[in-house]
């Protein structure tokens, strides 16, 4: 995967370019928002990474003009603002995902990759397969190796954000972001507990363990 | 004060003055030219009629008496004085008698003909005067044609006395106007000054600077009241976060103490091979993501805390607080029930409310939490929301953990407290100060009171409600 870091801190870019490539990303970095832009003009990224605050051309103006000439490659914002009205503000200059200063690394990648595959899966699909495990979108029905699994609403939420997310390493805040859509931090592991009843329902009495604990990151399900 | 006209003229309210002036003076030309033209059309018609009766009166002699009786008639007219101007002429317009020497009009068109002309006469001190008169020619029965006008001079004087009035109002009313501008302008002037003065003060970083208020209820008493206002809201706002920025620095030092502790311990147990360098750094880096959410929350109220000192929630959004409760409780029961603990949710439809929803959804989980945390197992814990009589939303979470002693339940929300038996669990200390302090942006309170009592070992628990205004 391409991947465009835009970051006019040195020390905070290098450690991000080294990250993003050990994880087997292409990286390329730009040091502000003029830059990003030509750079970004150049195409054939897939995902820019996008520091909020920045000399010359800020993050928020380097992607309102990428949007106003078409480009819908998605962004990640970085920002050091974590207040609610900043990530609306960048979520409206067209950023898809924002995360806040200092993050860990895992939660970087896992929204990087997160991020790519949306663009993927952008069509509209009916049916999520993975490995053994079937859902049905349409009729809201979940089989594993032909036998149905019975989901509370949130715990299907839950599971086809995994399954949109299949082989991907997803963070306990994404999931609270994006299968509850809530932006605070819970305190406990709630989402750990969670997370272990699906299992619960979706893995036990199979040989295989699908939904796997990656430590220091978060979950992953697999084929 | 010495007036130096430019600047004077830049002033609004000088110029508003000449403004006025002027659309006075258009006005003043206008109405003077309408009373001229009536005037004038109005001394034409009674000069017209005056002359019509004469004439009616004259060629009545004519026809009944004769031609001699007329010029009789005529030469009696002119000796008497009067209004009025004569002319007899024979048929040719020759002068036989009258007051005229000669007809205005050269060559009679038609039985008559009407004229208006300049006469000169003299007037009773012996004066020449040229007034207009205003007169009909006719040819009578035998062909001889007789000319009767009148003049018309009185209505001129009269008009010429009513200019001149009308001028001389006008030049009492440009005198007075200017100097009630000027007064205006001076008196606004001193007052706009008074108001200037403050804002150059404030520009200068004295924010103590007011301007002074005579409670008149004019527009600049009010606007000065709105600067004070104004700067007394910024001022209030200006110290709270000078007093955020010292609790910050002054919340922050204890955790660094302890990072710093711990790791200084690591590294003593690090070097004993008592762990090994990878270990050391994982709590390094944990106990520093420890110190970034500690220093988050510390941030996080300290903005509160400033958004309530200027009494604006950031970032307002309406919702239903139903909604809210009922997503904490479906988030937060897989986890209380996993820790052998009773959850239940008693949640009233439809609380709209107009609040920050990522800040309260941090205040409801903050609460469960500590519930969830501080209660035995086998206890329960119970989430409510709810209308007060009062209008009020009300979310409550009840448990039947140990509670807090009525004493330190104030204490509590206070930064970094923790009672000593809750030394043992993990937390910061800041939990309850955060729910406080969303509390405060939102202009409402939080509530600790007593759980449910004291039973079976549990108790005697704990309530904490957070009280909320309803939208609306």
């Amino acid at each position: 995967m391409r991947i465009l870091v835009v970051e006019d801190d040195a020390e905070a870019a290098t450690a991000m370019v080294r990250g993003l490539s050990e994880a087997g990303h292409d990286t390329t970095h730009a040091v502000d928002g003029a830059f990003g832009l030509l750079e970004a003009q150049k195409g054939g990224y897939d995902v820019y990474v996008v520091d909020r605050m920045m000399p010359r051309l800020d993050g928020i103006g380097m992607v309102e003009t990428l949007r106003k000439d078409g480009d819908q490659t998605p962004v990640l914002f970085l920002s050091a603002l974590g207040e609610v009205d900043d990530r609306v503000a960048g979520l409206k200059a067209g950023a898809d995902d924002y995360l806040v200063k200092p993050y860990a690394f895992s939660e970087l990648i896992a929204r990087v990759e997160a991020l790519s595959r949306r663009r993927e899966t952008g069509s509209v699909a009916t049916m999520l397969k993975v490995g053994d495990l079937e859902m049905n979108l349409i009729a809201r029905t979940v089989h594993r190796a032909g036998q149905e699994i019975d989901l509370q609403p949130r715990e299907f939420q839950l599971l086809e954000f995994l399954m949109r997310h299949a082989g991907q390493s997803v963070t306990r805040t994404m999931l609270l972001e994006k299968v509850w859509e809530y932006h605070f931090d819970p305190q406990t592991n709630v989402i750990d507990v969670h997370i272990s009843r699906l299992r619960a329902k979706i893995d036990k009495g199979f040989d295989k363990a699908m939904l796997q604990t990656v430590r220091g990151a978060g979950y992953r399900l697999e084929a | 004060m010495p007036m130096r006209l430019p600047s004077l003229l830049r002033r609004t309210p000088f110029r508003l003055t000449l403004l006025f002036l002027a659309l006075f003076a258009a006005a003043a030309s206008a109405i003077l030219g309408y009373v001229y033209v009536a005037s004038a059309a109005e001394a034409r018609a009674k000069a017209e009629t005056d002359v019509r009766s004469e004439l009616k009166t004259l060629t009545g002699i004519y026809k009944e008496r004769g031609f001699n009786a007329l010029n009789r008639a005529l030469i009696d007219r002119s000796l008497a004085g009067g209004s009025f101007v004569y002319l007899l002429m024979d048929p040719e317009g020759n002068r036989i008698t009258g007051s005229l020497s000669i007809s205005p009009i050269e060559e009679l068109q038609g039985a008559e003909q009407w004229v208006t002309f300049p006469f000169t006469d003299t007037d009773a001190e012996g004066r020449i005067t040229r007034p207009q008169v205003r007169g009909v020619q006719v040819r009578l029965g035998g062909g001889d044609m007789l000319f009767v006008g009148q003049s018309m001079g009185d209505t001129e004087a009269y008009l010429a006395r009513l200019t001149q009035a009308l001028w001389a109002a006008m030049g009492i009313v440009l005198l007075l106007g200017l100097a009630g501008g000027l007064l205006v302008s001076r008196n606004l002037e001193r007052s706009m000054g008074r108001l200037n003065k403050v804002v150059t003060a404030v520009q200068d970083g004295d924010l103590k600077a007011r301007a002074p208020v005579r409670n008149s209820g004019d527009e600049l008493d009010e606007l000065g009241q709105g600067l004070n206002t104004m700067l007394d809201r910024l001022e209030g706002s200006m110290a709270s976060i000078r007093h955020a920025g010292d609790a910050i620095a002054h919340d922050l030092r204890s955790p660094l103490t302890r990072m710093r502790a711990k790791l200084e311990v690591a590294l003593i147990d690090a070097e004993a091979g008592k762990i090994d360098g990878t270990e050391a750094l994982e709590l390094a880096l944990s106990e520093a993501d420890d110190l970034l959410k500690t220093f988050n929350t510390v941030l996080a109220i300290a903005r509160l805390q400033a958004a309530a000192g200027s009494g604006r929630t950031p970032d307002p959004a309406l919702f239903d607080a139903a909604d809210l409760a009922a997503d904490m409780a479906e988030l937060y029961e897989p986890a209380s029930e996993d820790k052998g603990l009773e959850f239940s949710a008693e949640i009233e439809r439809g609380l709209m409310i107009e609040a920050n929803q990522p800040f309260l959804a941090q205040a409801l989980a903050n609460i469960i939490d500590n519930a969830i945390k501080y209660t035995p197992v086998g206890g329960a814990v119970m989430l409510r929301a709810r209308r007060r009589s009062s209008g009020e939303i009300e979310f409550s979470v009840t448990d039947t953990g140990p509670g807090v002693p009525e004493g330190d339940r104030e204490r509590v929300i206070q930064r970094f407290v923790r009672l000593d038996n809750s030394r043992t669990e993990a937390g910061s200390g800041l939990g309850l100060s955060l729910v406080g302090a969303v509390m405060e942006a939102h202009g409402g309170r939080i509530i600790l009171d007593e759980g449910p009592g004291e039973y079976g070992g549990f108790g005697p628990g704990l309530r904490v409600a957070l009280v909320l205004p309803a939208a609306g």
